[in-house]
């Protein structure tokens, strides 16, 4: 039988709990007169989760290109890692299937902006993303490893 | 125009039966059902372009092709025409997984253009989303679904054959009625360009896509955006 994935099927308060709590909360311009929402990639990705999470979709088609160009904050690796392990976490390992536009999609791809500045084009697979990543950033790929072992959720290694 | 009517090795022959895309009514199963045993169909099998065949003795099959009209089902029209339409149950109401209605569209499709005369037989093959249950990439004219109301097109794919072909992606993002406006320019570049019994993908490889390309105000992409995006984007410009 094939199984249609909705959000319920995934954890998205967990994505969204480590977007908050692992990034934002360390963010320096948080709760200052800085702080952009809307030119924060985080922030968008928080918003996102928000907006489907009680309309029980997981993809939003085009919503990518909604993603804020003009976020040059700087962040640090180790507190992104733990919320782009929890993206691969929730990940439902699509393959062919992947969809771009599919919310956990949309959250790593803020995060890989976030950090790096551009997408890596993911292969609808955990292993195959962690492989890909550490040819690009083999420190970013050994963070990221290591939230996926160690880590059981946004609350872990802190 | 021939039809979907042939002798089979047992000496029986079949009817190809088609419904709106794969889809009939009870009344219409029943029906087909009651016309089967009353004139002594051995079986019936279900084919890959969601048509019913019927196997039927030659002296019954005229009484089973009247049975079949009776039922608001057709014949299926055969040899070097565009064939019935495949496509998914991609709507809002069945599969949770469809980006757009691709089975109303199939059905518009398969309205307008099944039975028209062109130089090898005409596949043309709809889908929801881009998963593509209906292979959009194998058939000479494929469409997907890609949200709101707006879909891909490629052309010039096939599967049945020794060297099958993946069709091209020639228009992003077109709204519905521009499906119908790039088929329609297709169809006349196929007929004037292609040689006979020459399939769309094997004249594309001898000619170029270039020949069959749709002028470009045929391939905007649809102006009117998935309506949630517009209601994303007011989510977004609200406050956090």
């Amino acid at each position: 039988m094939t199984i249609v994935r909705k959000a319920v099927d995934v954890n998205l308060g967990a994505l969204a709990e480590a977007l908050e709590k692992k990034i934002c909360a360390a963010c320096d311009y948080l709760d200052t007169a800085e702080c952009h929402p809307e030119k924060c990639m985080v922030a968008f990705a928080r918003k996102v989760l928000a907006f489907v999470l009680p309309k029980g979709v997981l993809d939003l088609p085009g919503a990518a290109q909604l993603i804020p160009a003009q976020d040059l904050k700087v962040y640090v690796p180790e507190d992104v890692a733990a919320a782009l392990a929890e993206t691969l976490r929730q990940c439902r390992e699509c393959r062919d299937n992947h969809s771009p536009d599919c919310v956990i999609a949309l959250t790593r791809a803020c995060l890989e902006n976030a950090l790096t500045g551009h997408r890596i084009d993911y292969p609808g697979s955990v292993f195959l993303y962690l492989a890909r990543l550490r040819e690009q950033d083999p420190r970013l790929a050994e963070l990221v490893a290591r939230e996926l072992r160690g880590g059981s959720g946004p609350e872990a290694g802190r | 125009m021939g039809e979907g009517y042939f002798k089979q090795r047992n000496g029986l022959y079949v009817l190809d039966v088609m419904g709106a895309c794969g889809l009939m009514t009870g009344e219409q199963f029943r029906g087909l059902a009651a016309a089967a045993a009353e004139l002594g169909v051995p079986a019936v099998k279900l084919t890959t372009r969601q048509t019913v065949v019927l196997l039927v003795p030659e002296d019954k099959a005229a009484a089973l092709k009247a049975a079949v009209e009776s039922l608001g089902l057709r014949v299926a029209p055969y040899h070097n025409v565009v064939r019935p339409v495949m496509a998914c149950p991609g709507n809002k109401d069945l599969c949770p997984r469809a980006l757009g209605d691709a089975l109303g569209l199939g059905q518009a499709l398969q309205e307008r253009y099944t039975g028209q005369e062109v130089p090898k037989d005409f596949k043309i093959s709809v889908a929801g989303c881009p998963r593509g249950c209906t292979e959009p990439y194998c058939a000479d004219f494929g469409v997907v679904a890609v949200g709101g109301e707006a879909y891909d097109v490629a052309l010039g794919g096939f599967g049945g054959s020794s060297r099958p072909r993946h069709g091209q992606l020639i228009a992003r993002r077109v709204p519905r009625d521009a499906v119908f406006a790039i088929l329609d320019h297709v169809l006349e570049r196929y007929r004037a360009l292609a040689q006979p019994r020459e399939k769309l993908g094997r004249a594309v490889e001898r000619l170029g896509l270039e020949a069959f390309m749709p002028p470009a105000h045929l391939l905007r992409p649809a102006e009117e955006p998935d309506p949630v995006l517009l209601e994303l984007k007011a989510f977004l410009g609200g406050r956090e």
